[in-house]
């Protein structure tokens, strides 16, 4: 299993560079981040868009020609359209958000007929690198979806399940989280909760242990879980966090990173190609990661 | 202005003791911490739960409590209800949970608050004393409320701004918590959110402002733009007093990151109309307990003292 995200990074160094396809591409697109994963001979960047704010980044940045694709398409739209073309029919291998807002990105790109989007729903995975721990934990999902059925739920938990494969978890302890540890049938997050524990039971997310429902108290603290006599190999170890709607996703994820100051890159799940979303959430910081967890993705998904 | 959390401690040593009643103290951390208050000079409690676990605890963590007010109950309910009607009736000053099931003192809240005519929502407050930030900070309901309407968060928020006013707070800022994102539109509590700050602006949630932001993100990098992490600097940041949850799964899970956060602490009272009843968690130790008995005796001062205005 990853411990840290320098580790993300080692393991996506090894498996040389991957086409990336930026659309679209304008004078106000941030390329930091892309510079920095091409000095890495991570990727091999396609930037679609603006061809002349493309070729003024190169010069700026000091950039050969040769070590880049520039493709000429002023229409953002357009522009995204090809780009997800040229993933599709495997001319590039990750797609990238660029200056668009994520809004009509991803309704772009989770169109089922236009887009990318394979499973039933896809969902944000935020990874964090906690410097408390010796290995990087997974919360899910932060972004997509706002109040998912538990259909959903199911889908988004085999997500999770398939990245933390490729992240080296061979065998993940899951919390399913709600406000209590009681199934009570008033909150409907503890009863979604114990469907997937049940599910988990029976073998159907495969090779994995599901807990819950959970509250955070037992699911982050060992010690808190046997003062509450809640007893289970997920207490206090948890890998990955099933999170019961996406206030409780989305804020604490941001708690974690504004107060916790924890690392956190997010990947998008449930699409058939690797997608860097550069939420606004996620620090500059964090935003090589993101690369670093599209490039692992690809022929995984 | 109470600040901090040590602001409450050195607080609850000087103004100390105020009548504490515990519900059912059944449990070795509990028996620890209320003997710490008593000795520290918080406190003088008022036990109530069934005898024979009482004494055995008091025995096994060497708390004499020979000379201390006791009252023999076995029944749940009945304890929450003597208790509740004890804090209602001003015989003590502080109600605080023990090992009972946090319903029953919820019901016993409710129906205390009916008789008294005031017909509250009632809901928790859990206070964050987080390292770096020059005043409290809370987030509420994280108890009561599953889902609450536009109507309870209303609520919810007077009962808040009511406790920060007395902590000293004379304009608390608030922030609307939701997980809107820059997808899928204005989820409810987004709407709930826009409906609070034009209720705040006319003055109907008292002296009080609910803030543009309605997340960390919002808080921390106004106008969403590119933030970096190295450069948070929670001192620097506008801050708010009042966090309002969305709903208790999310306000559970918040306020609980403490349990993985090491730079923040949490205190969880109810403000009840006649005095605050304290809340520590079932998985709360010792010395959490004890603090939030000192939130209780501040609070239960700051009233004494007509803090609010």
């Amino acid at each position: 299993m990853m411990t840290n995200f320098d580790q993300i990074r080692k393991e996506a160094k090894a498996k040389g560079a991957k086409r990336l396809v930026v659309a679209p591409v304008t004078a106000a697109t941030d390329l930091s981040t892309l510079s920095a994963a091409m000095a890495d001979g991570l990727v091999f960047p396609i930037l679609v868009g603006d061809g002349k704010a493309a070729s003024s980044w190169l010069g700026r940045e000091k950039i050969p020609a040769a070590h880049l694709e520039v493709i000429d398409e002023p229409d953002g739209g357009k522009a995204l359209a090809l780009a997800i073309d040229m993933v599709k029919k495997g001319a590039a291998e990750i797609l990238m958000r660029g200056d668009m807002a994520p809004g009509p990105f991803l309704g772009t790109v989770l169109d089922r007929e236009k887009g990318l989007l394979k499973e039933r729903v896809a969902s944000v995975v935020s990874v964090f690198d906690p410097s408390a721990v010796n290995q990087v934990t997974m919360a899910t999902d932060t972004y997509v979806n706002s109040f998912p059925t538990i259909a959903e739920k199911v889908t988004i938990t085999e997500n999770v399940i398939k990245l933390a494969g490729v992240l080296g978890f061979a065998s993940p302890k899951i919390a399913a989280l709600s406000a209590i540890e009681q199934v009570n049938p008033a909150i409907p997050s503890t009863m979604d909760a114990a469907i997937l524990s049940k599910m988990a039971e029976r073998r159907q997310f495969g090779d994995v242990t599901l807990e819950g429902p959970l509250d955070i108290d037992c699911a982050v603290s060992r010690r808190a879980a046997d003062r509450k006599g809640v007893h289970s190999a997920v207490t206090g170890r948890g890998d990955i966090y099933l999170m019961p709607n996406v206030e409780a996703a989305y804020l604490m994820a941001q708690l974690t990173v504004f107060i916790g100051k924890t690392p956190m890159a997010c990947a998008l799940m449930g699409v058939s190609r690797p997608v860097v979303l550069n939420l606004p959430f996620v620090p500059v910081e964090n935003r090589a990661t993101e690369i670093d967890l599209a490039v692992l993705l690809c022929g995984r998904l | 202005m109470i600040r901090s959390f040590a602001d409450m401690d050195r607080l609850a040593s000087q103004k100390g003791p105020k009548r504490l009643v515990v519900l059912a103290p059944e449990d070795e951390e509990f028996m620890l911490a209320v003997r710490d208050s008593a000795a520290k000079g918080y406190t003088r409690p008022v036990l109530i739960g069934d005898r024979e676990k009482m004494e055995r605890l008091a025995d096994q963590v060497q708390y004499d409590i020979g000379s201390t007010e006791k009252i023999y109950e076995k029944s749940r309910q009945a304890i929450a209800d003597l208790g509740i009607n004890m804090l209602f009736s001003g015989e003590v000053d502080i109600a605080g949970k023990g090992q009972i099931p946090t319903a029953y003192i919820y019901r016993a809240i409710i129906r205390e608050e009916s008789k008294a005519g005031k017909g509250k929502v009632v809901s928790v407050i859990s206070l964050w004393d987080i390292e770096g930030l020059e005043h409290l900070t809370c987030f509420t309901d994280t108890g009561v409320n599953i889902t609450p309407d536009y109507r309870a968060k209303a609520e919810i928020v007077r009962n808040a701004v009511f406790l920060f006013h007395l902590l000293g707070y004379p304009q608390p800022k608030i922030c609307v918590l939701s997980g809107k994102r820059e997808i899928n539109g204005d989820i409810p509590s987004y709407q709930d959110c826009l409906a609070l700050k034009k209720a705040a602006a006319s003055g109907e949630l008292g002296a009080c402002e609910v803030m543009e932001a309605a997340s960390f993100l919002d808080i921390f990098s106004p106008g969403r733009k590119a933030f970096r992490r190295g450069d948070i600097d929670i001192g620097k940041a506008d801050f708010p007093h009042i966090m309002l949850v969305p709903n208790l799964a999310t306000g559970n899970i918040l306020v609980k990151l403490d349990f993985a956060l090491k730079n923040v602490r949490r205190r969880s009272l109810v403000m009840s109309s006649r005095g605050p009843v304290i809340i520590p968690s079932r998985s709360d130790f010792r010395d959490s307990i004890l603090g939030e008995i000192a939130a209780g005796v501040t609070v239960a001062e700051q009233i004494k003292g007509g803090a609010a205005s």
